[in-house]
């Protein structure tokens, strides 16, 4: 689905990501872990195409297609989705009319004819069930007010709408109490299908704990030093990232 | 510029007038509010005309002459090309017991210029006065200019009031994380855009009116 190849990325001059290489398949989970500033946040930063970061050596294909040729509202629709780490707030613009517009653009980019006005709230009714979002939340404007929780849950509510393929959680974990991050995470497990996949940025060991990776990556310094299975997650919270200066 | 006749209006006890200045070059209004009177006016430049090289003017003053008096100025002006709006308030609280509120709005592109000179005053037996202002401006240019003068007298000390002057541009984050959604640059501003002028067109209380100016606000962005 996705294959990074000897990615290098700046950002106001500085490199940052020093020749990243991985590759995702269909199905999997990959949890990318690793010290302050080691890029984890600049990876999901350059593959959804924020404008602050060039890159300026290798190649990124996404499903047969180079992603780095893509403005990043044509990534979004061809099915890429960030969940913030600090999710952005939108005064005077609800979530109803943002989703409405995200999804409509999102099916024009397929061909398909923009949702009735009750297929949309039916579907909006459905997602919202599924992750256990607040009525109340989606006619309130954009993340405005929201509490840690409510934003991090309306970025789950909004990937169930969107139904990406490739999901990238940035610190999804950051912020929540123990009973938000389940809800969080239970909601991250039901959209899982065969056919979709994950990159789960965290710092901590205890979000792996509800979404289970396929493998562990450890980021350190612009590039994957070291790749394992869910135990190696562990073994960092034990152990720390000492062994980097060996 | 065409010369300048100002309207005297006075609003007689307990009346509520609704005052919509629409487009109007030359606007120049004093207003003398007698007891429980509320005056509600409204301020709105804006045209998809191709010169975009109007110029509007107006001159508003509002003295409260009496107790329990509202007075809530709004504005807005979405210029472009090279199209000029200059708006002067001045709101004379002469009693005490009264409330005014001013939130005047602007969006400036291309060499577009816009002013908001807003005076308050409050003189000093006008006790249990409540008085704000607000003024929020986004440049899309480099060109465009916001000239904002808030000034504010208060002479009595029993009193809440405060003002408020910003002018910034399309707040980028927000873009990207529409982008990040699937929504073009371009739709993306739109959005932010008319979410910005909301404030002062959803206290219009002609709805048809709001209407049309949201679409107007679309074709010209």
């Amino acid at each position: 689905m996705l294959e990074i190849k000897n990615l290098h990325a700046s950002i106001a001059g500085k490199e940052i990501l020093k020749g990243l290489n991985l590759t995702i398949h269909e199905g999997e989970v990959h949890a990318i872990m690793g010290p302050n500033g080691a890029g984890k946040s600049t990876l999901s930063n350059v593959l959804t195409g924020h404008p602050a970061y060039t890159v300026t050596e290798g190649e990124v294909i996404f499903r047969g297609k180079n992603l780095l040729d893509m403005v990043p509202e044509v990534r979004a629709r061809e099915g890429i989705f960030l969940s913030f780490q600090y999710p952005v707030e939108i005064p005077g613009v609800s979530v109803v009319n943002f989703m409405r517009t995200a999804v409509n653009e999102k099916r024009q980019h397929e061909g398909k004819q923009p949702l009735k006005a009750a297929e949309f709230l039916k579907l909006m009714r459905e997602k919202k069930a599924l992750v256990g979002m607040d009525n109340k939340l989606t006619n309130r404007s954009v993340n405005e007010g929201f509490s840690g929780g409510e934003k991090k849950r309306n970025e789950i509510f909004q990937m169930a709408m969107l139904e990406p393929c490739l999901s990238i959680l940035d610190e999804t974990d950051s912020g929540l109490d123990i009973d938000a991050l389940r809800i969080v995470a239970e909601g991250v497990n039901k959209l899982k299908t065969p056919h979709t996949a994950s990159i789960v940025i965290t710092h901590y060991q205890r979000l792996l704990d509800y979404i289970v990776p396929d493998f562990v990556h450890v980021l350190a310094d612009g590039k994957i030093v070291r790749t394992g299975s869910k135990d190696l997650a562990l073994e960092l919270e034990a152990n720390g990232y000492a062994f980097l200066n060996n | 510029m065409s010369k300048a006749i100002i309207q005297h209006i006075t609003l007689s006890a307990g009346e509520t007038r609704e005052v919509v200045i629409l487009n109007q070059p030359n606007a120049q209004y004093h207003f003398i509010q007698e007891e429980g009177s509320t005056l509600r006016l409204h301020i709105l430049c804006l045209t998809d005309s191709q010169t975009a090289d109007e110029q509007w003017q107006s001159s508003i003053t509002v003295e409260q002459n009496a107790t329990n008096c509202r007075t809530l100025l709004y504005g807005m002006g979405l210029l472009h090309g090279t199209q000029q709006a200059h708006i002067r308030t001045a709101v004379l609280h002469n009693v005490g017991d009264g409330y005014s509120s001013q939130l005047f709005k602007f969006v400036l592109d291309d060499q577009a210029k816009g002013a908001f000179r807003g005076e308050l005053k409050i003189l000093p037996n006008a006790q249990q006065v409540e008085a704000y202002q607000t003024n929020r401006n986004i440049l899309l240019s480099r060109q465009a200019e916001m000239l904002t003068e808030p000034q504010l007298e208060i002479y009595a000390d029993d009193v809440k009031a405060s003002h408020g002057a910003t002018t910034g541009q399309l707040d980028e984050s927000a873009i990207f994380y529409m982008q990040q959604r699937g929504i073009d640059r371009d739709t993306a501003a739109k959005l932010l855009l008319c979410a910005f002028f909301d404030e002062v067109l959803n206290t219009l209380s002609d709805t048809e009116l709001q209407e049309k100016l949201v679409e107007k606000i679309n074709t010209i962005l």
